[in-house]
């Protein structure tokens, strides 16, 4: 702002020529104080237009076609609207729907249906939950004319409430590692086989081999069926043995009794468990069960 | 009356108020364009209703919104106006931040990121320094941050139709706004031994402002009739 050449005004103190060297410093810090915010402010900028941008590569999602869809993402496209999802705010979330809906697609980002187009006027609608009179609810029709379905309305929540209300350049190193979730993720091949399965038609009988099905999955360990009624992914595996087994037995003359002291404390009923020279938790299994 | 009639009647009434609308807003762009400097003819500015009907009724019988555009150039006493002074420092200024300017009315009853492109894509394609957007409805946020983000290319602006129905400075107590040079500003700053930041504020968001298309760091000569003083004038910087 200040050039060199900008007449001294009357406003200001004349410099005391005796504090000149320390006010020459305060001239450096201020300065470093300005460029920080200045940086800040540029950082702010970026992270904007970061957000603009990712805007405009999702408003036309899913680049994906048949055979995937909102419940089964191709996970290409699931992988780079979680990536680009990462600085949204909410408020930046609902504006990626407008513009979405702007569009004619689907609120959900990666949803290939176009969004509803309720006829007729009138504010509200009335959805009737199952065929009883009694259960239902009233939804303004501008509400239902987000998304294609109530699923996906569903799917797009589930998105929002796991964004970050804090601005991107303000949050800390950890919360920027914060990853989303889907409630539909992409889905492996045989999930998909395993779906296809419980969907089919089966006549008669279908409720009752819907549920063997269901439960030979369980049986099994598979995911999907199992995982999709509600129930927790649980996975038996037995422990490898290596080496003999070996009746216990209280062998205070061979043992060495200072170290079986030092460990007594751990034992339980006479075993101490050991840590780290068992099986290796993988990535995979450690997060998985948990999911829905 | 028929009810067939009467409905005929009805849609025929609410069309020639659409058309008046459109030609009032019509109207007021070409005004603000003129006052800002750029080169109109006296019968584009105060064209009638009838020959603007004439001139942009579609097939349907409607006015097109999508045939409502035009483009101006500045005229020369606005090119100075904007020009740079040679400093010291700067021997051979920089040429006028000013060209020509484009306007378009939107027909779109949404206007997101898609339409926003398509705008600024129209204009650095066809070499506008300015375009103004006339939409029916408000332009969403992300849309919006499209402006600033191709500031360096191209000038936005934008303006809801329904804002220009009337032009605001036509209105009394609307005093009169004037911009000075970048002559007259130094000259000013120079006779009242000021800074620019001591001078009393307008925003770049004020009606005023955004009709004159003011820009930051500019000041404006504000004209006020007064019974007691007479003419008196007060300057304010674009902030
Ligand atoms: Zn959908």
């Amino acid at each position: 702002m200040t050039t060199p050449k900008m007449p001294v005004s009357i406003l200001k103190k004349a410099t005391n020529p005796a504090t000149n060297s320390s006010s020459n410093s305060r001239d450096d810090r201020n300065r470093a104080l300005a460029l920080h915010h200045a940086g800040l402010i540029q950082q702010r900028k970026d992270i904007e237009l970061e957000i603009l941008l990712s805007m405009e590569t999702l408003m036309d999602y899913p680049l994906a076609t048949f055979p995937y869809n909102a419940s089964n993402p191709s996970p290409e496209d699931a992988k780079t609207f979680k990536d680009l999802l990462w600085p949204f705010q909410p408020s930046d979330y609902d504006a990626l729907l407008v513009e979405r809906n702007i569009n004619g697609h689907c609120g959900y980002t990666l949803c290939p249906n176009p969004r509803l187009k309720e006829e007729g006027g009138g504010k509200y609608r009335v959805i009737y939950k199952s065929g009883k009179a009694k259960d239902f609810k009233v939804v303004e029709k501008e509400e239902l004319e987000k998304w294609c379905s109530e699923d996906c309305a569903r799917r797009a929540l589930y998105v929002r409430v796991q964004l970050s209300e804090t601005p991107a350049w303000e949050r800390g190193a950890f919360q920027s590692l914060g990853r989303i979730d889907l409630l539909d993720e992409p889905k492996s091949d045989d999930v998909v086989v395993m779906d296809g399965i419980a969907q089919m038609q089966l006549g008669g009988e279908e409720r009752d081999r819907q549920q063997k099905t269901a439960n030979l999955a369980l049986e099994r360990g598979d995911r999907g069926t199992a995982a999709q009624s509600g129930l927790v992914d649980v996975r038996i595996q037995e422990n490898q043995v290596q080496g003999n087994a070996q009746p216990p037995s209280l062998d205070i003359d061979n043992g060495d009794l200072s170290r079986r002291l030092d460990d007594m404390h751990l034992a339980l009923e006479g075993h101490i468990p050991t840590f780290g020279t068992g099986r290796q938790i993988s990535q995979d299994e450690e997060d998985t069960d948990w999911k829905l | 009356m028929s009810t067939e009639e009467d409905r005929q009647a009805k849609a025929r009434e609410a069309e020639s108020r659409e058309s008046a609308r459109l030609w009032r807003a019509w109207r007021t762009v070409h005004e603000m364009l003129q006052d800002r400097g750029y080169t109109l003819t006296e019968e584009e500015v105060t064209i009638s209703l009838d020959n603007f009907k004439s001139q942009f009724t579609g097939a349907d019988g409607s006015i097109n919104r999508s045939m409502m555009k035009f483009s101006a150039n500045p005229s020369d006493a606005m090119m100075k106006r904007y020009s740079n002074l040679p400093t010291d420092r700067e021997p051979t200024p920089a040429p006028p931040d000013i060209g020509t300017i484009w306007v378009e009315f939107l027909p779109d009853s949404n206007v997101g990121i898609k339409q926003m492109r398509n705008f600024a894509q129209h204009l650095s394609s066809n070499n506008f320094h300015t375009g103004i957007l006339i939409t029916t409805v408000n332009i969403t946020s992300a849309a919006l941050k499209i402006i600033p983000a191709v500031a360096a290319d191209t000038r936005i602006e934008t303006f809801l139709e329904q804002d220009l129905l009337v032009n605001i400075t036509h209105h009394d107590l609307v005093p009169k706004h004037v911009l000075l040079s970048k002559e007259e500003k130094t000259a000013l700053l120079q006779r009242y031994r000021l800074k620019d930041t001591q001078l009393p504020r307008v925003q770049t968001s004020d009606p005023v402002a955004r009709y004159l298309g003011l820009r930051r760091g500019q000041v404006v000569k504000i004209i006020r009739m007064s019974e007691t003083a007479g003419r008196y004038a007060s300057y304010r910087l674009c902030v």
